[in-house]
């Protein structure tokens, strides 16, 4: 009888009725990975740690009520956030999201080799995923300066409240990732970069969602 | 080509979308609507293939659901006043 819990040997009765058991199916359903044949076992159970999906789904929540109240509050001054909103650095941020989505492509191949057993390469990927992480921290840096330098602060405006709170809370997210992918290229396990691969591309889904709010609209 | 460098090149080109919108000098709905919907198409793509969801196609229907009601919240806020 075929066992439930051992989807990847799947006995069969052959024509004369003599149970045969068929070669393992290589998985290649991960994170990062290609898409697995059509109703293959494990189809609709979420790739990686679910521990990393709850982490997930909770900044998406905590980003997404930021946004939400962010724009609620845009209705109480649309002029004053308009003219807040001119003093930001549009370009750096447009440039930080090819940063961050190159960075979280590099952080999808590492997976990818990690499970090649390619450790070099998926060092080398890693280190190249921080690059462009520690990228996106200078320009962020940058427009914080140049706010700075223009007398702009916390609490000039409740736009800069807001921008500085989501922007500064992302950009810590940011620096969280690359310790994280520096020490899950340490380890150099599968499961390890899955992980660490995983928390990269929530700071850069959270990204592409808060940018278009906070600079271009 | 993989899947993760398909869905790079596929950031890339929203992305880009996303920038001529943004110099276009258009406001209001026709500015709001657009980079909206592109962020939406850009989340999807993580989702599915940085994040991996393509081999989970119920959650990430439910993901997508999510965000597009998010995405309609923006527009609405973006575009009441």
């Amino acid at each position: 009888m075929s066992d439930p819990e051992l989807p990847f040997y799947v006995p069969q009765i052959s024509s004369g009725g003599v149970p045969t058991v068929s070669p393992p199916v290589q998985e290649t359903g991960g994170m990062g990975g290609e898409a697995p044949p059509a109703g293959s076992a494990g189809r609709n159970q979420l790739p990686g740690e679910l521990l990393m999906w709850v982490l997930i789904l909770s900044e998406l929540a905590v980003f997404g009520a930021g946004l939400l109240a962010f724009l609620a509050v845009r209705l109480t001054d649309p002029t004053g956030f308009a003219e807040a909103q001119s003093h930001l650095h549009r370009t750096g941020a447009a440039a930080n999201t090819l940063v961050l989505v190159t960075s979280g492509w590099l952080a999808a191949l590492a997976t990818r080799a990690a499970e090649a057993g390619e450790s070099r390469r998926l060092r080398l990927l890693l280190a190249a995923a921080i690059g462009f992480g520690a990228v996106f921290l200078i320009l962020k840096g940058t427009e914080y300066a140049d706010l700075f330098a223009q007398g702009i602060g916390t609490e000039s405006h409740a736009f800069y409240t807001f921008s500085f709170l989501l922007t500064g809370f992302h950009a810590a997210h940011v620096l969280a990732g690359m310790i994280l992918l520096a020490l899950v290229g340490w380890l150099a396990t599968p499961k390890a970069v899955e992980t660490g691969a995983a928390f990269w591309h929530m700071v850069d889904l959270v990204w592409v969602l808060l940018f278009p709010v906070v600079y271009l609209l | 080509m993989t899947r993760a460098t398909k869905a790079w090149a596929m950031l890339l080109a929203l992305s880009a979308a996303s920038t001529v919108f943004a110099a276009s000098g258009l406001t209001g709905p026709a500015l709001a609507l657009p980079i909206l919907m592109l962020a939406g198409l850009k989340a999807h793509v993580i989702l599915r293939d940085y994040l991996g969801l393509s081999v989970a196609p119920g959650w990430l229907r439910g993901f997508d659901l999510g965000l597009a009601l998010l995405i309609i919240t923006f527009a609405g806020l973006a575009l009441a006043d």
